[in-house]
């Protein structure tokens, strides 16, 4: 119960003393539960624990450059691990860059967050509870787990928030010249700036859900229409471009106020598209950052809005290519274009409308709100029906061009043939350049190094353009955060590993291959009845991926968090909510504390449950820094190849029987154990090896007998059914013969007896000798010595 | 098939991604006989297959005709599949690259059969950009000898077959001389 006991309070004989009690006072009476070790924790409180995580998951480097220019010292050949001027090595300048790269993703969702809160408490005010609808009483996981506090108003998240911006600029210094020399220092410094990015995702989230009335942990939400061919185009299309909802959040209102929402197709690119259907399921999803280019050079948008982030730097001169005006709204990105806010509308209109600027900055809600519509529909008056992309005449205009040279061949990202796709059209045959539109991620830096500047980009999507029109179909609008209820149902079936584990599709959109190859992984381990929870990109393209039927993975799957569920949580910043998911288990099913306690809870997640990121093609900094605050946490990630450019994974060392130990709370003793998870991150190449790799991560030192079984059936099954046979390690996961898949019992004993010399007793089939260790049912495995002390007392 | 004639001109080593640059060394682009001749003197060569196998039938052939001539295969990305429905028993079908990669920097590995560090690893079907990293991390953290057999160069192999993306045919071509000369 809230006590109204909030101020300041000057005693007046001691004048300078000020003391403020309402809000303590608050919090004590409300939350009993025992402030952990590491509130609010600097670069040093968890360190001890990342050093425990980063001596068994040893990074691993893959430099993209042998050499250092960060200072007027250089260039430095750091070639074969050498040190540079200032006195880095190769590695160290790596695990720097890595830092770096975090702090850039966390500092973005940061400053997203700071932004967000700041204009949400001046429009609602800061005691604006934080309501997450009657299923959520564990509002916000990973504050109360990193900082120690239970927020109760908008107003309470800047603490949080506060907390973050700090860590985040303490990280950054750390990066300067001259300052640390020792990788796992870095990777510690990673990991804690990546916890301050979810922590910053988190205070994101809350606020909008509890300021704009975003759906509430509803498994149910609406289905939207998602992908290319979505609009109508006989409207005028406004499409958002970006992260940050603030800014097309008014457009839908004044649409709504007006009833004008039917006149108007409003339509999103990346992570605003979600959110925008979070506030308005009118609202539609275009795609990801790949479709920028698409819609844009397809001269579908009217009128375009852009906020914040992965957003394309040419988006000005593209807009400007196809004449269409551009409203930049976000500091962050103001694009050189003029400051308007200070103008009046009619002026602003008037400049868009004739094109006596391609664009403008204004960030006034109220500004954007009038102006957006207006640009929009008299830009469609004007605009004269044209063919997408090119007319057939230019296409084969261009085609002919081609001289083969393959320059772009090898500037293309994917080294994409479209020289052989242009001597196939060059003859007739156009189906081998459609077949690029698959893979082609929109970069046109093709275009730029073509001698004979034929517009590459425009040509593969024109006759790709069947293909792209097809992708269309339903995304399940982002739903926030998971139940306590629904946790509370499958947190024991997770931890004792009957459902399988919780794969978590989490990222960009920079695929190895088609984008098809997404929704056959994710529905392999749907169809497998494991948790499949999503968000961002991925969230999206799977929206506009169908099946034989038409339907996409929404409509065959239902929207729970529960075995076989299909989880959209939202945006990027929703993401808060699938960390904040495991943690929820360790809480609410274990009832392990979570105020200011993260490496219990970290430790908890790591032993027990099974949840695995998986980001099939990640470019971004957020996405580096989202996955390593995963990776802190306890949860592995995969990642698909181009991943590797981020330089560094985590790949634990199997044969090292040193580095796989735990604290045993019921037997006291200190027991070694199968590589569980074996990798925090590790990248793989193709589809079928991500689902065997994903299969494999979900298992966990504390699965039961009956847990392992089943994630072992699922490990030899999908190996044998993607890789052609078992999988090499499938017997250090072997405890007893509880383990073994039913099915493959004998036919497994057999094999551990011949090919690793096993005991077996065949009379009972049992196991007598072999394993790294028995099956015990009461092993309560522990990394951390002060868990390991505390529980040992309380028995 | 036909030898490739000494008149014949090899392409020129270029990059696959021409961004992809180094101020140190770059690999030396082989013709098959030096490949033949670095996997006879070496002690612990292995052969690693990658994702291309699953879609290009003719690269599964050659791992195949290289396991026959007693070169151990380790299958990564799911080339196993079609390896072992050749007849091909790799060494290990479900580590990745990347794993393989961590492994060998590592000084007291002994290679997935016990038996001693791999000091040639040669590869085969891998996405260029992927192998290049790995190639990168072996470059500067390893030292085993590396060798690219795909139809792109990379640079950051100890030793790499020129590029060969224009001409498959002589890809093909080399691949075959090569198994030929073990
Ligand atoms: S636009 Fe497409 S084809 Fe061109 S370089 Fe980029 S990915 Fe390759
Ligand atoms: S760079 Fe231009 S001319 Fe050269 S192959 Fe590519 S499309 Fe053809």
């Amino acid at each position: 119960m809230a006590i109204n006991l909030r101020g300041s309070f000057v005693l007046d004989e001691v004048k300078n003393v000020r003391i403020n009690i309402g809000k303590i006072v608050e919090e004590e009476m409300e939350w009993e539960e025992e402030t952990g070790p590491t509130p609010k924790p600097g670069i040093m409180e968890l360190r001890k624990w990342d050093r425990r995580l980063l001596e068994r998951y040893e990074p691993f480097y893959a430099p993209m450059q042998d050499f250092c220019n960060l200072c007027t010292m250089g260039p430095c050949d750091l070639s074969g691990n050498k040190r540079g001027a200032c006195g880095i090595n190769l590695k160290n300048t790596k695990a720097r860059l890595v830092t770096i790269a975090c702090s850039i993703g966390s500092a973005a969702h940061t400053a997203h967050a700071r932004h967000m809160l700041d204009h949400i408490i001046e429009e609602y005010g800061e005691d604006m509870p934080i309501d997450l609808g009657p299923d959520v009483n564990v509002e916000a996981p990973i504050i109360r787990t990193v900082i120690g506090i239970k927020p109760r108003t908008l107003g309470d998240l800047r603490e949080a928030l506060t907390w973050a911006e700090k860590e985040i600029v303490k990280v950054l210094h750390s990066t300067h010249i001259g300052n640390e020399e020792d990788i796992l220092d870095y990777e510690s410094k990673a990991m804690h700036v990546s916890m301050a990015d979810h922590v910053g995702m988190e205070v994101a989230d809350i606020a909008q859900i509890v300021a704009f009335n975003l759906p509430k942990a509803d498994p149910d939400t609406a289905l939207v229409d998602t992908g290319f061919g979505i609009v109508d185009k006989s409207k005028p299309v406004i499409v958002v471009v970006g992260h940050n909802v603030m800014y097309a959040r008014p457009v839908a209102d004044y649409l709504e106020e007006k009833g004008l929402s039917d006149k108007f197709e409003l339509a999103g690119l990346c992570c605003t598209s979600h959110d925008m259907t979070r506030y308005n399921a009118k609202a539609k999803i275009f795609g990801p950052i790949s479709y920028q280019l698409r819609v844009i050079r397809a001269g579908i948008p009217d009128v375009i809005i852009s906020d914040e982030q992965c957003i394309r730097a040419d988006l000005l001169s593209a807009c400007e290519e196809m004449a269409i005006p551009l409203i930049a709204t976000s500091d962050a990105a103001v694009r050189g274009l003029p400051n308007r806010n200070d103008d009046p509308v009619e002026d602003i209109i008037e400049d868009l409308i004739s094109g006596k600027t391609p664009g403008v900055f204004l960030s006034e809600p109220e500004k954007i709100a009038e102006v957006v519509p207006k640009v929009a529909e008299a830009v469609f008056k004007k605009k004269q029906e044209t063919e997408m992309f090119l007319t057939e005449d230019q296409l084969i205009e261009e085609v002919n061009k081609c001289t083969q040279c393959m320059n772009c061949v090898f500037t293309c990202p994917h080294s994409l043939r479209i020289d052989q796709g242009m001597e196939s059209a060059q003859k007739g045959d156009f189906s081998k350049l459609a077949s690029l539109e698959e893979v082609c991620i929109a970069c046109r830096k093709c275009e730029q190094v073509c001698p004979k500047d034929i517009k590459i980009l425009s040509v593969i999507m024109k006759t790709g353009l069947k293909g792209l029109l097809s992708k269309t179909g339903k995304t399940r609008v982002g739903r926030g955060p998971i139940q306590d209820t629904e946790i509370r149902k499958v947190g024991q079936p997770i931890v004792f590993g009957q459902i399988p584990g919780v794969i978590a599709a989490v990222g960009c959109t920079n695929y190895p291959d088609e984008m098809v190859d997404l929704r056959i992984i994710l529905d392999e381990f749907l169809r497998r009845r494991y948790i499949v929870v999503t968000s961002g990109c991925h969230a999206m393209d799977i929206g506009m991926l169908k099946d034989e039927e038409g339907k996409t993975l929404y409509e065959k799957y239902p929207g729970n968090f529960d075995a076989g569920g299909l989880v959209n949580v939202g945006s990027c910043v929703a993401n808060s909510h699938i960390a904040g998911a495991t943690i929820k288990i360790a809480n609410i099913f274990a009832m392990r504390p979570l105020r200011g306690n993260y490496a219990e809870i970290a430790d908890y997640i790591l032993n027990r449950v099974g949840a695995v990121g998986f980001s099939w093609g990640p470019y971004s900094h957020k996405a580096a820094s989202i996955a390593t605050g995963f990776n802190r946490l306890g949860v592995p990630v995969v990642v698909g190849p181009h991943g590797t450019k981020y330089r560094r994974a985590y790949i634990g060392k199997p044969w090292k029987k040193e580095n796989w130990w735990v604290y045993d709370i019921k037997t006291g003793k200190k027991v070694y154990i199968e590589p569980a998870p074996d990798s925090l991150l590790l990248a793989v190449e193709t589809k079928e090896e991500a689902i065997v790799q994903l299969a494999k991560l979900t298992i966990r030192p504390n699965d039961t007998g009956m847990g392992r079984q089943i994630k072992l059936t699922h490990y030899l099954e999908l190996s044998k059914k993607y890789l052609g046979r078992y999988p090499d390690d499938w017997p250090i996961y072997v405890r007893s013969e509880a383990d073994l898949p039913l099915r493959q019992k004998e036919e497994l004993l057999k094999i551990l007896e011949e090919e690793h010399g096993w005991k077996i007793d065949w009379n009972k089939k049992k196991i007598l000798e072999g394993p790294i260790r028995p099956l015990d049912p009461g092993f309560n495995p522990t990394l951390v010595e002060e868990v390991y002390d505390k529980y040992s007392r309380k028995k | 098939m036909t030898k490739v004639k000494k008149e014949e001109k090899y392409p020129v080593a270029k990059r696959f991604d021409i961004a992809d640059i180094q101020v140190s060394r770059e690999a030396q682009a082989v013709k098959p006989e030096v490949v033949a001749r670095l996997i006879k003197r070496a002690k612990r060569p292995v052969l690693v297959t990658g994702g291309y196998l699953l879609k290009e039938p003719e690269l599964v052939e050659f791992a195949a005709r290289m396991y026959e001539k007693g070169i151990p295969i380790v299958a990564t990305g799911g080339s196993s599949k079609p390896l072992i429905e050749k007849g091909v028993n790799p060494l290990v079908v479900s580590y990745t690259l990347h794993h393989f990669t961590q492994y060998m920097q590592d000084e007291e590995w002994q290679g997935f059969d016990g038996n001693g560090k791999y000091d040639l690893v040669l590869y085969l079907g891998f996405i260029p950009y992927l192998l290049s990293r790995m190639l990168s991390s072996l470059k500067h953290f390893a030292k085993v000898t590396t060798v690219s057999l795909d139809q792109f160069y990379q640079p950051h192999a100890k030793f790499s077959f020129t590029n060969l993306t224009r001409n498959k045919e002589m890809h093909y071509r080399m691949l075959d001389e090569l198994i030929n000369m073990l």
